[in-house]
């Protein structure tokens, strides 16, 4: 039986997919994006997260059947009420045995997989089949800027966005809005056209970048260091998607 | 017609009549206006009470008479619903001395005063004072030889006729101002029976405010829903009032109740017990909920205000539309509207001896215990069973003893019944005050000629079992890591918890992070159970309280659970617990009413709902929410609103009992970054992520304290 780590089952995530949800976050992740806000998701080990409310281990090993006996115990609420599991992390697909030995538990639960994309290709496809719905994020189409921002190269990235249209599998294309980094004319207009003719995309998500982003760091005794100018305000634009014939909303906005 | 007219607008969160009236009305409230036109001191009472030997029923009508003749009437030129409190305070009837004699060796119940009840309105109203004016002169005439009868019946119609003379006096005053519409509405109510919604609310706003001129307080105001509902179809079946009328009558009667509010005594300010309770069952089992539900909602949304504090009974039937609509009431963070599940509820009232119409009937007292209206003069908070403290002597004696689990378990069981018996003794003795106008407003009292205060219908006591995940998170921290893994020896646990856990670290974080949690794991909730069980078998061993009643179990905490932690003010008995099995320091909090420990940090609310749907609520009957802090960012969205309506609708389905949502405030957040140890739970949701509060860095702390402060 395979074990995974995880650093979080947290329930009710409204905003993590459709119904009522339950989000499993795993430990680990190839991506180094500077504006990470889940820092103790980036080591695929346990580590001490230490602040004035006390001293807590991050990351415990679950097999997959513990993990899967927690969430099948609230399968039929998540299922009645249009939910389900989703996985996120970290990056889930650096565990991609475990995920999918937990998926395969799961029994007809709806499951979202919430990925970077970045992974080997027969990883991906081995997740995502067996997947109900997947959030996949793009953050910069030129790959210099990717490898800058990020740490790695989006070909692979890129590659298994091609796999996940040709899949059959109903996805959204997540953006954070990074300030002069993602949210610029040049690339929100590369992934528009990138990603206008894909079959199985509902819509695109921007998410505007939030200061709060760097809050975790000095609980793991980490340096944040945007690769950015924070105080920027996000520029926002949701016509060239439009224009492009992709239905597009922004997240996280808060209603008044 | 009407209806048609109302359905379209139940979907609709918003009020549909000019607020600019009303809006004004509000700000006199919250800039305390109302406070300006009170009298600089309430009547004197001692010197005629000595001078004429009144008993205490006369004492006690005298007051009511003496206050409603000294309130000076006050209308504002822009009200149609009329009654400000003027006396600015409640006057003794007796001096101290005199008091400390007539209640010496008796135990009284908080301030004393009759409290936490709630009268029949929808008969009060229906009938009107002059006919239960009657009724008590009928009694009289049949009941001539008894004495004590005689004098009640006399007291009450004093009370009356104060209530009445005061109702004249503001017709009057209302005639002088050239207001006809009032001035006619009060020469006819509270005397006689509403023809109208708006004489219904005036009749109600009068009567109701008196009770509080008695010494009397939680005066709750129960089904308004179901009263009032007849006056208000009526009105709309004769187009006499239309929707949007309607709905400025009700806000205005609710603006109304905020008035006087500071006048009247709680443990916290705004802790007044003026409850509402919406929805649910009629006596035939049939729905209640009517157009009135989702106006009253509708309004409260409007008023914005503290009271009345709504309550909302639901079943897993109920319309999502009304629970999102109740959603968005909870979005605004004044911690209502609170959900009790009739499915759970009546029938627990029935199998503890309620009558199936009068269980349909109930409502909730100033918190949450379950009562119905003019039938019960319970004491449904005569104190809490301290269950960590049950769970720390057991597990303290029992592992210095070197027993099994299942003898500290037992331990624990006869703790918890040594608490209750100890409870029930402290109230055999119990004085309650006569309280002649209250009795006018209950069911049977002028027809038998007995004051309230010798009992109704229903006369149970009620024990909560405070903080009781804690004790359940002690115990399976114990069962665990002692009993099943053998990894901590018992004398290391009885050290480290002596030595609050210093030296002590790893097995503190082994405790507080390995051990099962109420909420998480199925280990720790099956112990929750058994505390309640034992709590319920204890309770139902009193076969007489003392006034005929039994003593029902309840899940609430109130304040005992900084009571626990801290001691009671001014009660030295109540020694704080030290650390505890389940990891906690000494002097930190413990769990309040049904939630998780503060110290456990939870999946989530699916887990938690799960876990307190495993009590065995039938034997369970006194109440005590399940109690939950949203955060604000779970409302960013349409989406997000329905989401929580779901969540009340989980809350129902899996027969849980009853469910606070607190939406997390400001106050929350500025208490967390000053004692995050209290806090260690909050969640704070930014953008795409989740994170404990008290683990983010101080600025970023004051970054989501700026988002509430300027969120809304």
């Amino acid at each position: 039986m395979q074990s995974g780590t995880i650093f979080d089952i947290r329930e009710f995530t409204v905003h993590d997919g459709p119904g009522i949800r339950t989000t499993v976050f795993l430990k680990g992740c190839p991506l180094r994006c500077s504006w990470c806000q889940n820092p103790e998701g980036m080591s695929p080990a346990p580590e001490i997260m230490e602040s004035r409310s006390g001293k807590r281990i991050v990351g415990k090993l679950y097999t997959s059947e513990q993990l899967s006996s927690i969430l099948n115990r609230q399968a039929s609420i998540l299922s009645d009420n249009g939910g389900g599991v989703t996985f996120s992390g970290g990056e889930p697909l650096a565990q991609a045995a475990f995920l999918a030995e937990v998926m395969d538990s799961l029994g007809n639960l709806h499951v979202l997989l919430d990925t970077s994309g970045y992974a080997p290709e027969s990883d991906f496809r081995r997740v995502v089949q067996r997947c109900d719905l997947v959030y996949f994020d793009l953050k910069l189409m030129d790959r210099k800027a990717h490898i800058r921002h990020t740490g790695v190269d989006n070909s692979p990235i890129l590659r298994n966005l091609s796999v996940l249209a040709s899949m059959d599998i109903p996805f959204v294309i997540r953006v954070p809005l990074i300030p002069g980094v993602t949210d610029t004319d040049e690339n929100l207009a590369a992934i528009a056209k990138g990603v206008n003719r894909l079959s199985g995309l509902i819509r695109v998500d921007l998410l505007p970048y939030n200061r709060a982003a760097g809050g975790k760091y000095s609980a793991l005794r980490k340096q944040f260091c945007p690769t950015y100018d924070e105080r920027r305000p996000v520029h926002v634009d949701l016509d060239v998607f439009e224009t492009a014939g992709v239905k597009v909303r922004v997240a996280g906005t808060v209603q008044k | 017609m009407h209806s048609l007219v109302a359905e379209s607008l139940v979907l609709c969160s918003t009020t549909n009549f000019d607020t600019s009236r009303l809006d004004a009305q509000k700000l006199r409230v919250r800039n305390l206006e109302y406070k300006t036109v009170r009298l600089a001191a309430s009547p004197e009472l001692l010197t005629e009470c000595e001078r004429e030997g009144l008993s205490w029923p006369r004492r006690a009508a005298r007051l009511v008479r003496r206050m409603c003749e000294a309130e000076k009437p006050y209308i504002h030129e822009d009200e149609r619903i009329v009654f400000t409190r003027t006396t600015p305070s409640v006057p003794p009837i007796y001096s101290p001395e005199q008091w400390k004699e007539r209640t010496d060796g008796c135990t009284l119940h908080e301030l004393g005063p009759i409290s936490n009840i709630c009268a029949n309105w929808g008969n009060v109203l229906s009938q009107g004072l002059l006919e239960r004016r009657r009724v008590a002169l009928e009694t009289r005439q049949r009941l001539t030889g008894d004495s004590e009868a005689i004098e009640f019946l006399d007291c009450a119609i004093e009370t009356i006729d104060a209530v009445l003379d005061l109702a004249a006096r503001y017709a009057n005053e209302a005639l002088r101002m050239g207001k006809s519409e009032v001035a006619e509405i009060l020469e006819r109510v509270p005397a006689l029976p509403p023809r109208t919604f708006h004489e219904a609310l005036q009749s109600l706003r009068l009567m109701h405010a008196v009770v509080w001129m008695g010494g009397h307080y939680h005066v709750g105001l129960g089904r308004i829903d179901q009263y009032l509902w007849p006056y208000l179809k009526e009105d709309l079946e004769n187009h006499l009032l239309d929707i949007a009328g309607a709905e400025e009558l009700l806000a205005e009667f609710f603006i109304s109740l905020n008035k006087d509010s500071d006048l009247y005594p709680g443990v916290q300010q705004g802790d007044n017990g003026q409850t509402v309770m919406l929805g649910g069952q009629t006596q035939d089992g049939r729905d209640a909920v009517n157009e009135l539900t989702h106006m009253a909602i509708r309004v409260a949304l409007y008023t914005n205000m503290i009271d009345p504090k709504v309550n909302l009974r639901i079943t897993e039937n109920t319309e999502l539309s009304l629970l999102t609509l109740a959603t968005e009431l909870t979005r605004r963070g004044l911690g209502f509207p609170q959900y009790s599940n009739d499915a759970v509820v009546i029938p627990a009232l029935v199998a503890n001896g309620y009558d199936p119409a009068d269980a349909w009937n109930y409502t909730v007292a100033a918190c949450w215990e379950f009562i119905i209206p003019g039938k019960g003069m319970e004491v449904v908070n005569i104190g809490a069973v301290s269950m960590p403290l049950a769970a720390d002597q057991a597990i303290r004696a029992g592992l210095s003893a070197h027993e099994t689990f299942e003898s500290i378990l037992k331990r624990t069981t006869e703790n918890i019944g040594e608490q209750v018996r100890d409870l029930v003794k402290s109230y055999s003795r119990l004085l309650l005050p006569p309280a002649p106008y209250y009795s006018v407003l209950m069911d049977g009292c002028l027809e038998a000629g007995r004051d309230l205060s010798f009992g109704l219908k229903y006369n149970n006591y009620g024990i909560h079992g405070a903080a009781s995940s804690s004790a359940a998170d002690a115990l399976a921290a114990v069962r665990s890591l002692v009993f099943i893994e053998k990894s901590v020896e018992p004398e290391e646990l009885l050290h480290a918890m002596a030595a609050n856990f210093e030296g002590y670290e790893a097995l503190q974080d082994r405790l507080l992070h390995e051990a099962p949690k109420t909420g998480n794991d199925p280990e720790a909730d099956e112990l929750l159970v058994t505390l309640f069980d034992a709590l319920a078998d204890a309770c139902d061993a009193v076969q007489d309280n003392g006034r005929g009643g039994r003593v029902r179990p309840g899940t609430g905490s109130a304040m005992y659970y900084v009571w626990l932690t801290r001691g009671k003010p001014g009660d030295c008995d109540d020694a704080p617990i030290g650390a505890t099995a389940d990891g906690r320091k000494k002097g930190e909090f413990f769990s309040a009413n049904l939630a998780p420990s503060p110290q456990a940090q939870v999946r989530g609310p699916i887990s938690v709902l799960q876990a307190f749907s495993r009590l065995n609520y039938r034997r369970i009957c006194n109440g005590g929410p399940i109690t939950m802090e949203l955060s604000d960012s779970v409302f960013a969205d349409p989406e997000g609103l329905e989401k929580c309506a779901m969540l009340v609708h989980i809350f129902a389905k899996l027969g849980c009992q009853q469910l606070q949502l607190n939406t997390v405030s400001l106050s929350t957040l500025l208490d967390a970054r000053e004692h995050p140890e209290r806090h260690r739970n909050l969640i704070v949701r930014v953008w795409g992520w989740s994170g404990y509060f008290c683990e983010l860095g101080p600025e970023y702390q004051e970054h989501i304290i700026a988002r509430h402060l300027y969120g809304d």
